[in-house]
């Protein structure tokens, strides 16, 4: 019988895995942070093993998340907002927190002129799971992608 | 704030292009559109975004982007981007922005689609 070295399983297995923190951040609340953002974040996605394109869109998104936190959220006391990525099974999950209340994206009135409010459109188009967490002391956004898990399939 | 990599030339046709390069995020999006709207507001009508050397722009340089486009449409005028990176152009179609913006792959391709639309 012939098979392919490898396939692909669409849905691996989830909701057991134990989370791994591979890195946790403080990020001064300022533009000039989000290029190191990314790169950790690219840095992170190629370790765990995401597709290049996975990768990409990962940091496209993450981007778009610490871009908002600074933007309408507000940071900590120290002026820093928080970035945290872990492992998760086959997913890589980045969690973006600020200190602030949540703030509601402007109802977009037309997607074809409006300058802003892309931002969640991206997050949510890019990721395989995008979660928002209210809480009494901030704002977090979790943002999860998963990278193709290759099975060995042997003859024997 | 950031430092916009950007180079422009005007062709005799008096077509502006913007030839940027590097990652375009919030760092340097402000840039961006204080540049393009400086342009139109000393009347260029027709504008070449080349986002060639340009492997990440975010949502709110392409915001940008699309209110440019939409200023210089309502007087006459009009903008073309042109970007062959293909991560860029799967984030543009992941949210439907090729509709918006369309992207050409090349100046020479800008410069028709401009001799096209007149």
């Amino acid at each position: 019988m012939l098979l392919p070295p490898w396939h692909t399983l669409a849905e691996p297995g989830r909701g057991l895995a134990e989370s791994v923190a591979l890195a946790q951040l403080r990020l001064p609340a300022e533009s000039s942070e989000l290029r190191r953002a990314r790169d950790e974040v690219a840095a992170a996605g190629t370790r765990f093993g995401l597709e290049r394109k996975a990768c990409y869109e990962l940091v496209f998104a993450v981007n778009e998340a610490v871009t908002n936190a600074i933007r309408h959220g507000s940071p900590s006391a120290d002026g820093t907002i928080g970035l945290t990525i872990e492992a998760e099974g086959d997913e890589l999950v980045c969690l973006v927190s600020d200190c602030g209340p949540f703030v509601p994206p402007r109802r977009r009135r037309d997607m074809a002129t409006e300058e802003g409010g892309r931002g969640f459109a991206f997050m949510a188009a890019l990721t395989d799971q995008l979660e928002l967490s209210v809480e009494p002391n901030g704002t977090v956004i979790e943002l999860r992608k998963r990278r193709e898990v290759k099975v060995l399939v042997s003859d024997a | 704030m950031g430092f916009l990599e950007v180079s422009e030339d005007v062709t005799e046709d008096g077509i502006r292009v913007l030839r940027i390069s590097g990652d375009v995020d919030f760092d340097v999006a402000p840039e961006l559109k204080q540049r393009i709207v400086g342009r139109v507001e000393a009347g260029d009508r027709k504008l070449i975004i080349d986002l060639s050397a340009v492997g990440f722009i975010d949502s709110t340089a392409i915001g940008v982007l699309v209110a440019a486009l939409k200023r210089l449409r309502d007087t006459g005028g009009t903008l073309m981007v042109v970007c062959n990176n293909e991560d860029v152009r799967n984030i543009f179609a992941t949210v439907g922005l090729e509709s918006v913006i369309p992207l050409h792959r090349s100046d020479e391709d800008a410069f028709a689609a401009l001799a096209h639309a007149g």
